[in-house]
């Protein structure tokens, strides 16, 4: 029976557009998912307690819209949710992996899995992070997982291919791809998501040392190449072939 | 692109966090399942084993029925179920309907306690599918004067007759069949290796390709005692899950029109001629805002039915309006995005050609559109105009 927490971040829409205002990013009227590597979290974590039997809980940071996430891992059958509550707005990465660190304690855990990287930052450093402030094992990136009573098998891409690496728990494993397609809701799950109550769990003010000074938006794209008349039919082609990789 | 539903009015804001997390749900595996698959279902001629499966471990068949492992949804989340798998395909909504509406609901609301225990679960998973035998070759929107005929033995009922144009009769484990008991119209449950009866699939259909349309032969069909549905007789019958089969078509028809409507926007934003997006013209921008228009007012009466229905305050009318009026815009939208597509209109690559084949079936079952209006107009009036006997 092991201790199963599993990390889940709300991000805006992969694809929204998202315009800055007063030199901050304006989240006010974007559409909120589960980051998409914590599905696969999501998934290895339910795996790993099918495997050995246990508890999962899935744990969030932010505000009561995160709420959503995890009515979402919930209706996917995690055991019960839990979130941090913190204020709109930015948190730094290292209060969030303090503050974290201090709620998997008290959640008893004794695995954590994440995403590899949430979808809206692209930093990959909670998982290392909470792993450093619990003083636990840290490995990421994983794509396979084999799951014993206190030890994992895990598959890491290596410079050589892959590395297969064991791991005595307690470990805190940040996740790929690879182990299949995270599994769809049901209406029993949704079901009991409804009826599911978040715990909120209090942890100490972690003062961070960064801020935000403005957002900007990516450079634009250069306008892309245009072409008239049958002349340029084999520069096209040879560009679409080694350019942009379409045929 | 990811789909993006239109939603002007802000529906949205009106459902439950059940009903947007289960609207969702079935969304998310219409993107993934149905839409890349349908184009060669439909060349196929068949319905994907693999979606029977997927609609049981969802959970949605017979998605407002409480009990006997049924979901116990919200009329209103059977909507949006409805809408989302109509937006894939009305074939695939077909499935839906007739499983849910027209063969576990009767079982569930006119069925003896052994039948529930016995069907129920098992089609909530979709491990036995149904169909829902009314129709006959001479009897289609006049099912009352229907000629296939049951009686009663020492230990049992022989069936004889045949139905046509049932939806999932081939690969139904059970039909609930309708026939005429001692002059009355009464429900059975055939089970689909009971003697004499079989159930051949007709061919040929341009409409509703994904989805299995068939015969129904009864010849000294003998079904035991237990079979028949021991608490209705009459029309009220098969017009009870038809009612609710015909709820669930208006927001499915929505869920078609917003696919054609989807289509016909990105087209018309991308299409040049004469050096501009056809979408910058007026003539091209008023067949999108009346498609809009047609399409907000559709799920605001979609969703205040279905408010309705959750309330238990409803008339078979209000039912007849909804379904009438969706299925005609869906289709006019759909006509009206193909024009917008031009050639590509016809294409397979698009979903409106076979929307709109689809919805050619969808406007004629469940009371053909004119049968609404004949039932509203006696409404209205007071006076049946079905036949000529007043
Ligand atoms: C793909 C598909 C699947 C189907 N699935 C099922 C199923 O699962 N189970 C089932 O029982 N049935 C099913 N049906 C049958 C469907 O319900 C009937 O087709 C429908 O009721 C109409 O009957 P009909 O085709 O005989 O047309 P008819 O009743 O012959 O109607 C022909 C035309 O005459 C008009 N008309 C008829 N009577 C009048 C009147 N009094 N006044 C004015 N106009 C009138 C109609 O509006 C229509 O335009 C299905 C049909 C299709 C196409």
């Amino acid at each position: 029976m092991v201790e199963i927490v599993v990390l889940v971040k709300q991000v805006p829409d992969t694809n929204a557009k998202i315009e800055i205002k007063d030199g901050r990013a304006d989240l006010s009227m974007i559409k909120w998912i589960t980051s998409p590597y914590d599905e696969y979290a999501l998934e290895v974590a339910l795996q790993h307690k099918e495997a050995v039997g246990g508890s999962v809980t899935a744990l969030t940071l932010g505000p009561a819209r995160c709420d959503k996430t995890l009515k979402d891992a919930k209706a996917l059958g995690v055991d019960k949710i839990a979130r941090v509550d913190v204020d709109e707005g930015y948190v730094d990465s290292l209060s969030i992996q303090s503050m974290l660190a201090e709620a998997c304690k008290s959640l008893g855990a004794e695995v954590v899995y994440c995403g590899k990287a949430a979808a809206d930052t692209n930093a990959g450093s909670t998982g290392p992070g909470v792993a450093e402030k619990l003083g636990w094992a840290s490995i990421a990136n994983v794509t396979n997982v084999v799951f014993a009573d206190n030890s994992l098998e895990l598959m890491q891409p290596a410079p050589e291919g892959q590395a297969k690496i064991g791991v005595n728990l307690p470990a805190v494993i940040t996740c790929d791809k690879g182990m299949g397609e995270p599994r769809r809701a049901n209406v029993k799950g949704i079901m009991m998501a409804k009826r599911a109550v978040v715990d909120l769990i209090e942890t100490g003010n972690f003062e961070g040392n960064t801020s935000v000074i403005e957002h900007t938006s990516p450079p634009q794209k250069p306008p892309g190449k245009s072409y008239e008349g049958s002349e340029h039919v084999s520069e096209v082609v040879k560009l679409l072939r080694d350019e942009a990789n379409v045929i | 692109m990811p789909y993006e539903a239109l939603d002007f009015y802000d529906v949205d804001s009106l459902l439950t966090e059940e009903e947007l997390m289960v609207r969702d749900m079935v969304r998310e595996w219409v993107d993934d399942k149905v839409i890349p698959n349908i184009e060669q279902a439909c060349r196929d001629g068949v319905f994907p084993d693999e979606w029977r499966q997927d609609l049981g471990e969802m959970g949605v068949l017979g998605a407002p029925l409480k009990g006997y492992g049924c979901p116990g949804l919200s009329y209103t989340a059977y909507g949006l179920i409805c809408q989302e798998l109509e937006r894939g395909d009305s074939g695939l909504r077909s499935f839906a309907s007739v499983q849910g509406s027209l063969a576990m609901y009767p079982i569930w609301d006119f069925g003896s306690e052994e039948q529930k225990e016995k069907y129920l679960p098992k089609m909530a998973t979709g491990e036995y599918v149904g169909c829902f035998g009314l129709t006959e070759p001479d009897y289609g929107s006049n099912p009352g004067d229907m000629i296939t005929r049951a009686e009663e033995l020492e230990d049992g009922f022989l069936l004889n007759g045949a139905k046509m144009w049932i939806t999932n009769g081939t690969i139904a484990d059970l039909a609930v069949v309708w026939a005429k008991l001692d002059g009355k119209i009464r429900g059975f449950i055939v089970e689909k290796d009971d003697e004499g009866f079989s159930a051949p699939e007709m061919k040929g259909k341009h409409s509703l390709k994904a989805s299995v349309t068939s015969e129904l032969v009864f010849q000294d069909c003998k079904i035991p005692k237990d079979r028949i549905l021991p608490n209705v007789s009459g029309l009220r019958g098969p017009f009870s899950c038809l009612n609710n089969a015909r709820y669930g078509i208006s927001w499915g028809a929505i869920g078609a029109a917003q696919a054609c409507f989807n289509s016909a926007k990105e087209y018309a934003l991308s299409r040049i001629q004469f050096d501009h997006p056809i979408a910058s013209y007026q003539l091209v921008q008023n067949k999108l805002s009346w498609m809009l228009r047609e399409i907000t007012k559709g799920q605001l009466l979609a969703y205040h039915l279905g408010k309705k229905k959750d309330e238990g305050n409803w008339f078979p009318e209000q039912i007849s309006l909804a379904k009438m009026n969706n299925v005609d815009i869906a289709l006019e939208i759909a006509r009206v995005a193909r024009d917008i597509h031009g050639a590509n209109g016809i294409l397979d690559e698009y979903p409106i050609m076979r929307h709109m084949a689809n919805l050619e079936s969808v406007k004629t079952y469940e009371g053909t559109h004119d049968i609404h209006n004949l039932i509203l107009g006696r409404y209205i009036t007071g006076i049946q105009s079905f036949t000529r006997k007043l």
